[in-house]
């Protein structure tokens, strides 16, 4: 039992990271980043390849942070030149792009055969039942300190940048701000954090493969961000929470009601994450959880 | 904004609370004597594993009602719960997470694809769980390092020499290599490549494509191309029909050897009975022929209306060598003990039984019995592989007809 | 490589680009007028080709009126939730519109699912040999394709010159403030383009699981180079979407020749990238201020 909850929280938690690096871009700047999922993807194979190659791992998950920002950057160039719906599209493209490098370059990836036996986390420091509470701990610990990062980020003067290029750009320009530098570090700083959440992810999953970086997890963090409400922290935590709680819940869901066959049911899942974006949107836009529906863009 | 932890603590302790009440609702709901077995099945059911997952979970369904009209395993009745993995590593690390400490399962079976079954592996092997699963990676072996896992799949090593091996009985002199981009066939391309250059031939041409596309004309051209007399496609249902759909109407002559899983009755219903002739379909021997298979087959068609794909049918045999099993150890064994005993009663000079009532009989009368599944001869090797006989079948008219059997070997 | 092959491949991007031009032409429609990236029309697409499935299964009933009862099914649903959920977001943000359509993406494909299984159909054709000219290889039915594909571009070109609402249309998409300036009302027009929309998309997904086979992912998958298309031909020009997804098609069908097919998507992406950098307005679109 224990060690199930332990699981969803590292799985929530997880996600909450990737949560927070979209937060800062999207709610923050405005950024609408619908690659984030490539990011976490370069963050799990560079720990993953540089772990295997014998690197600690808190150097591996360094590195990891940093090329997944240093990634962002080429990105935020072009981010300066497009509005909000083609960078979507050109960050969604970076994503699958990054998939298909991992598929294809063999002689690095390993390609579709994935990357197995990945050093785990505390592995060996207490018995093996413990180390998922130790990647837990450790997991809190990250996010808390990310969420205090951003939550610091935003009050600083950079924050208080970043917001009003959100709501309005033409008036950073006008105030002689540079609203191109602002984006590109914060899309990079966002991306830095999928990226350690990504090297967090293989070294407690110990397997990984380029299946598992598809667009839909983007998705499900754009869903999260959403349902939880996108201007605050608060929203993006409940949200998260949310949504993996429905996602991992509604197995249970089929052991009470049953009369349900198993495709339905995960049709039945899709379907209510589906309609639930929908109404959210329609009828509480500023999330379940947010509370200040100041943004009316 | 204020405070944003102290509030993300409390949607912690909520949500666990909520799960922790449920985990503790389907406990009691499903609280029973001990005389049970807590058998776990973690399928595909979505993702690309949906054309195979939700039979294999039929499958399942089948042999554990078999089991338990019979009156159980050794007096222990299956109880069954179904995950599905969504054919994704991350999402099937929570799906056996869940099975394990929720429903506390003893043992997990119908993994599918290799990347869950690699993921999954740490986390069973610490629990002491026996898993089966039709996984194909040849790392399946080398990371199966307390003998708990027992792959029902021939490996896509044994699998890409044996097409090579047919290739070559065949008489053919220019073979092409097509393969869907994943762990699996990829695997069996390379295999197959190996194995015809390593007798010195040539492959014409080799190419490994992309899923999810709506035509593979260009790709089909590359290989058409360069003349080949025959094409090994390792390849799923979907793109095989629309690969031989555009192969069909190129009107190029060639022939194609396919996995069993892919070339069977339903590839035929969906292409008709022209684009399907004379493909080569090899799939692992004991189908259509053994007892045990003609048995499932019938159970499986009153649910599913159709023939039983391999998968499905070792899906079967899964919970039935388990049930064998647990008989063959008593009511009262850990699953370590069950472990142990599944190569005795799959393999070895034992009376050869077909079914989960006969071999049961057998073993109560003491007497020691190897069980011939409806996917093999179900023999596992010391890593817990099979390395079945190969039936090699031509796609006439519509119907699979045996040509031959040749014995599956791993390659050196 | 020599020539053949390159036709070859050519010839199958032309037939491809021209069955994606239906669904892109509905985005860039949808992008000049309802102002957002439709991420649902890969599921329109979809729903099209099961509706074929499913009609030509319980109805009998020849290809042919099943493709029209799919086009007449996805344009109800398009209609149903352009009045349940886009008609409420026309005054809201962008990124509002475009997750709201992932939510309708989710939503309709999973009502597939639920009803018609992960397994794979087929639309039951017959299967016609290729005409081989020379080593050019012409299949009868992507003529049918192009043709269909051709006349219903045709129509719907027709209607947008020459009908009130089509010019009402043209004008939104050119601008959208002008035009509500000066007093065009946009109720009919979105009608009319979400119909449209809907009955476009439904054709091109039955045309393409007439091509390929229908499984859930069929119209999903194609997202990304349609839009890599649109935004090469030039973001809200109806032309510029044909000609966009037909250029691209071509060059990627060829260039898989050379580099690949799994890079494929890659060179779908650098296509995209190298036209927003150097020719944000694509090859027809006018130059757009910066949003």
């Amino acid at each position: 039992m224990e060690g199930y909850l332990i699981a969803i929280f590292i799985s929530i938690l997880i996600y909450l990271l990737l949560a927070g690096g979209l937060a800062l871009q999207y709610g923050f700047t405005g950024l609408v980043n619908f690659g984030h999922v490539g990011f976490f993807a370069i963050g799990s194979y560079t720990s993953a390849l540089l772990a295997l190659k014998g690197v600690p791992i808190p150097i591996s998950l360094a590195a990891a942070t940093a090329l997944a920002a240093l990634s962002a950057y080429p990105l935020g160039m072009i981010a300066l030149r497009l509005g909000g719906d083609y960078l979507a599209i050109v960050t969604l493209g970076f994503s699958e792009a990054v998939r298909m490098m991992l598929q294809t370059e063999e002689w690095l990836t390993r390609g579709m055969h994935g990357l197995p036996g990945i050093p785990r986390l505390f592995a060996g420091w207490v018995e093996p039942q413990k180390t998922d509470l130790l990647i837990l701990i450790l997991l809190v610990v990250v996010c808390v300190g990310v969420f205090f990062l951003i939550h610091h980020i935003i009050k600083s003067p950079f924050g208080r940048v970043i917001e009003a290029i959100r709501d309005n750009e033409v008036a950073v320009r006008a105030l002689g701000k540079n609203p191109a530098q602002f984006k590109t570090r914060s899309l990079m700083l966002g991306a830095g954090i999928a990226g350690l959440a990504g090297g967090l992810q293989a070294h407690y999953l110990t397997f990984i493969s380029p299946e598992q970086y598809v667009p839909l997890i983007t998705f499900y963090i754009w869903i999260a961000l959403v349902l939880g409400g996108v201007g605050s922290l608060r929203g993006v935590v409940m949200g998260t929470v949310l949504l993996v709680g429905f996602l991992e819940g509604s197995r249970f869901i089929r052991d009470v009601i049953g009369g349900v066959s198993e495709v339905q049911m995960a049709s039945l899942r899709i379907w209510v994450i589906g309609v639930a974006l929908i109404c959210v949107i329609l009828y509480r836009p500023q999330g379940l959880f947010g509370s200040s529906p100041k943004r009316s863009r | 904004m204020t405070q944003p932890m102290n509030f993300s603590r409390r949607g912690f302790l909520v949500s666990g609370t909520a799960l922790a009440a449920l985990g503790a609702f389907s406990g009691s709901a499903f609280s029973q004597s001990e005389k049970v077995f807590r058998l776990g099945a973690l399928n595909s059911i979505t993702g690309i594993g949906g054309p195979y997952g939700p039979y294999m979970l039929e499958a399942i369904k089948i042999a554990v009602a078999e089991v338990n009209d019979a009156g159980g395993a050794a007096g222990r009745k299956f109880q069954l719960f179904a995950e599905d993995d969504q054919t994704k590593p991350e999402a099937a690390v929570l799906a056996v997470k869940k099975l394990i400490e929720i429903n506390k399962v003893e043992a997990v079976v119908g993994i599918w694809p290799s990347s869950v079954g690699l993921a999954t592996m740490p986390i069973t092997n610490e629990a002491n769980l026996i898993t089966m699963n039709t996984c194909g990676a040849p790392e399946m072996l080398t990371e199966n390092k307390k003998g708990l896992a027992w792959m029902f799949q021939a490996s896509n090593a044994i699998f890409g020499s044996a097409f090579a091996e047919v290739a070559r009985q065949r008489g053919f002199k220019r073979p092409a290599v097509m393969a869907f981009n994943n762990s699996t066939f990829v695997g069996q391309a390379n295999h197959f490549k190996e194995s015809w250059e390593a007798k010195g031939g040539k492959v014409s041409a080799f190419v490994i494509y992309e899923p999810n596309q709506s035509s593979y004309r260009t790709e089909l051209s590359r290989v058409l191309a360069t003349k080949p007399d025959v094409i090994s496609l390792s390849a799923y249902r979907p793109d095989a029909t629309i690969i031989l759909k555009e192969w069909c109407q190129s009107g190029q002559d060639c022939k194609f050897i396919m996995p069993g899983w892919t070339a069977n009755e339903d590839l035929v219903k969906a292409l008709g009975k022209e684009a399907t002739e004379g493909i080569i379909s090899i799939s692992n021997v004991a189908a259509s022929q053994s007892p045990a298979y003609k048995r499932f087959a019938a159970a499986f068609k009153k649910v599913a209306n159709r023939e039983p794909d391999i998968f499905a049918a070792q899906s079967y045999d899964m919970v039935i060598t388990l049930a064998l099993a647990i008989e063959a150890t008593g009511a009262s064994a850990d699953v370590l003990a069950i472990n142990g005993k599944i190569p005795s009663i799959t393999s070895g000079n034992g009376q050869a039984v077909t079914s989960f009532t006969e071999g049961r009989d057998a073993l109560r009368n003491g007497k020691p019995v190897n069980y011939n599944g409806a996917s093999s001869r179900l023999d596992f090797g010391k890593h817990g592989e099979t390395v079945p006989d190969f039936g090699v079948f031509d796609i006439q008219d519509g119907n699979l007809v045996l040509k031959e059997t040749i014995p599956g070997h791993t390659p050196a | 490589m020599d020539w053949l092959s390159v036709a070859n491949a050519a010839i199958n991007g032309i037939v491809i680009g021209m069955l994606l031009a239906l669904p892109a032409l509905a985005i860039t429609l949808v992008f000049g007028i309802a102002r957002f990236p439709n991420a649902a029309t890969g599921d329109y697409m979809t729903l099209g080709a099961y509706t074929t499935v499913a009609s030509q299964a319980f109805l009998g009933g020849s290809v042919v009126t099943s493709v029209f009862g799919a086009m007449s099914v996805t344009a109800l649903v398009s209609l149903f939730f352009y009045f349940w959920v886009f008609r409420a977001l026309a005054e809201r943000s962008q990124v509002a519109r475009l997750i709201a359509s992932i939510g309708v993406a989710f939503a309709v494909r999973s009502t597939i699912t639920f009803f018609a299984g992960q397994d794979q159909h087929v639309v039951d054709v017959p299967l016609v040999r290729a005409w081989n000219f020379g080593g050019i290889r012409l299949l009868p039915t992507d003529l049918y394709i192009l043709t269909t594909a051709l006349t219903a571009l045709v129509i719907v070109f027709c209607i947008m010159h020459l009908t009130p609402t089509g010019r009402r249309m043209r004008a939104i998409a050119d601008n959208a403030e002008l035009a509500a300036a000066s007093g065009i009302r946009s109720k009919r027009v979105m009608i009319f383009l979400w119909s449209l929309t809907g009955a476009f998309c439904g054709l091109g997904g039955a045309l393409l699981g007439i091509k390929a086979v229908v499984v859930p992912e069929l119209g999903w998958e194609l997202l990304m180079p349609m839009f890599a298309g649109v935004i090469l031909g030039g973001i809200g020009s109806p032309v510029g979407a044909v000609l966009g997804i037909v250029t691209f098609s071509i060059a990627q069908e060829v260039a898989s020749l050379f580099a690949g097919p799994p890079y494929k998507i890659v060179f779908a992406f650098v296509i995209l990238l190298c036209v927003l950098l150097l020719r944000p307005q694509g090859m027809f679109g006018r130059p757009m201020a910066a949003r």
